[in-house]
């Protein structure tokens, strides 16, 4: 029993992070309508950077988001300005083959640059743990999941209070009307696309504190985001924290319950029961 | 237009000539019939795969979880009760089909569409995967052998890959026969109707949810039996068959080669796929998974600068053909041609 709640405190920690990663994707699945299935090699892309950033700057992990961030941004423009902007006027199914082929691309290029062993970090700053009780609490879990918790009110503040996060809602709700009323639906676009793939970054760097990266895991954080996001539904912010959490607590309890082996198969168990069951989430919107 | 079905009959039949004679000129080397077998492979997977999304429009993104299902149910078989392959295969695709009618049940009961069916379909792919890997009776971690056999058509177990070709080749040859004939009947009609708009379809009467389950049950009895026909190929069965990745290039191959098109899908695979295996034996040495990097981009720019198709660039060279043969006479492009 001690084990069932001492992992769901640390996958319910894991789930902020877990929240921060499907943040990205849900601004641009809600604002474009598009289908990127690439953003979990985005989050892969960003752990090397991070695992580059601190071997050869001898940044620590936490810190690099303050340069990845800005790395990702600049990914992700390219990438809109590349890709994703001639799709937008196309069917959806060469949205999903280029996205897809994007993922290839980005899971070949990780191999063929760092190999495909697994890489880690040795230490970092946010090291050690904090005794409640019976409970343990890994204090880089912790900060990881404090600022993910942070970073996802900064970008709801974001959304909220600032011209450009007002110009961004305006072109999820209605493009034309935004249009009409001086958005400059490229610029906007671009801005969120750059935006949600430089959020994982932010997740990498916490990651990294405590995991290690191989080439082969953007699909799985990929998929999990879109189980977090399908969970929580369109549109709301704090249901998304809300469903990471749910999503990595349940991956904890089923790892220590049942077996690590079950530790996806409840999310996916999840991700197709929600999508069966009530497609619009738990907190969605539209 | 009299002369449409006659030629296009004649091109079919070129085609399956040089097919059959394909292991005359690479049979010398087995290295080589492996990699036409793999082409074969993809070009069924693909082929099938346009009946559920080319043609009904449900980006599908699980086909190598039917294959897993198809080689599960027949290595079982012919591990435990002794039973040959030809029977495991198909009741491998029957499986796979029984399997496509579960999930399929709720996702066109519910509604599922469009982007989140393509992803719960590649949810379930992993689900299978953790399934049997957990398994242990059937799956577990570990590869189950077939029984070798040097030359054994009880056992579809062979020395030599060339009788795997012409299996495979079999396949592919019902798989466009399905789609061929699909297309001509009326739930063909009416899942190409589905395709371009479903509400639209809906509307004017067609029942949306037995016609996607029909096409995908199809759709999983067919690559259930090439899945079977994998596990003999290759000689054992394990739980990375469920392959999210695969499935995932198998409806890119779709997508690429032009959705709907009959022939659409074997002509991606046997470029790209060939192209990738090429381009693998080639670079692989030097620098490992380069050629995977070729193979995106490759794939990416065709997305965007084809996105109808790659088969859409053989119409023009084909009305001319046909032109030439009926006395040339402009022929009007025949849309029950392709």
């Amino acid at each position: 029993m001690q084990s069932i709640i001492q992992s769901l405190i640390n996958g319910s920690m894991m789930g902020a992070v877990y929240a921060l990663i499907a943040l990205g994707l849900s601004i641009v699945f809600g604002v474009m309508n598009v289908v990127n299935f690439a953003h979990g090699d985005f989050v892969m892309l960003s752990m090397y950077g991070t695992f580059w950033m601190a071997t050869y700057l001898g940044l620590d992990a936490v810190a690099t988001p303050l340069i990845t961030f800005f790395l990702l941004f600049a990914v992700g423009l390219v990438t809109y300005y590349v890709l994703i902007d001639r799709t937008l006027r196309q069917v959806y199914v060469t949205q999903i083959a280029v996205t897809v082929g994007l993922q290839i691309l980005l899971r070949a290029l990780a191999q063929v640059v760092w190999k495909a062993q697994p890489r880690a970090l040795t230490h970092s700053i946010i090291q050690g743990n904090v005794q409640i009780g019976a409970y343990t609490i890994v204090f880089s879990r912790l900060v990881s999941a404090g600022v993910s918790i942070i970073a996802i009110l900064a970008v709801y503040l974001f959304l909220m209070k600032t011209w450009p996060g007002r110009a961004i809602r305006a072109a999820s709700d209605d493009l034309d009307v935004a249009s009409l009323v001086g958005v400059d639906y490229k610029r906007t676009y671009a801005l969120t696309f750059g935006l949600g793939s430089a959020l994982t970054a932010i997740a990498g760097g916490l990651l990294m504190t405590f995991q290690q990266v191989d080439p082969t895991m953007g699909v799985r954080f990929g998929l999990l985001s879109w189980c977090v996001l399908a969970l929580a539904g369109m549109g709301s912010i704090p249901g998304l924290l809300v469903s990471g959490v749910i999503v990595g607590a349940a991956e904890g309890a089923a790892m220590s319950a049942w077996d690590p082996r079950a530790r996806s198969l409840v999310v996916y168990m999840i991700f197709v029961l929600v999508l069966w069951l009530k497609p619009r989430g738990l907190f969605g919107r539209k | 237009m009299k002369n449409g079905p006659k030629m296009s009959l004649v091109v079919a039949l070129v085609g399956a000539v040089l097919a059959l004679l394909v292991p005359l000129v690479f049979g010398g080397s087995q290295y080589n019939m492996v990699l036409v077998t793999t082409v074969l492979l993809y070009a069924v997977l693909a082929t099938a795969w346009n009946i559920i999304g080319g043609m009904a429009g449900q980006m599908d993104l699980a086909a190598w979880a039917y294959l897993g299902l198809g080689a599960f149910t027949s290595g079982t078989l012919l591990l435990r009760w002794n039973i040959t392959p030809w029977i495991g295969m198909l009741l491998g695709g029957l499986v796979a089909m029984a399997f496509g009618l579960m999930v399929g049940f709720p996702l066109f009961r519910f509604g599922v569409t469009d982007v989140w069916y393509a992803l719960s379909s590649s949810a379930l792919v992993e689900v299978l995967r953790v399934v049997f890997l957990m398994w242990e009776d059937v799956g577990g971690p570990v590869e189950r052998y077939l029984p070798f056999h040097n030359w054994s058509w009880y056992h579809m177990r062979f020395g030599s890959y060339i009788p795997y070709y012409y299996i495979m080749l079999a396949l592919l040859g019902v798989a466009l026969f399905a789609n061929y004939r699909l297309k001509r009947t009326r739930l063909g009609y009416y899942l190409r109707a589905l395709g371009e708009n479903e509400e639209a379809a809906e509307i004017l009467g067609v029942n949306a949810r037995a016609c996607k389950m029909k096409a995908l049950m199809l759709y999983a009895f067919l690559v259930g039996m090439a899945g079977a026909v994998y596990a003999c190929l290759y000689g054992f069965i394990h739980p990375s068959f469920f392959s999210g990745f695969n499935s995932l290039e198998v409806a890119i191959l779709g997508i690429v080669g032009g959705m709907g098109i009959t022939y659409g899908p074997l002509l991606a695979a046997v470029i790209l796929v060939s192209g990738k295996e090429f381009l693998r034996s080639t670079l692989g040495g030097q620098l490992e998974a380069i050629y995977l990097v070729i193979y995106a981009v490759v794939l990416i720019v065709m997305a965007l600068f084809k996105p109808e198709g790659i088969a859409t660039l053989l119409e023009e060279p084909y009305r001319r053909l046909r032109s030439y043969f009926a006395g040339g006479e402009d022929v009007q492009p025949d849309t029950r041609s392709v």
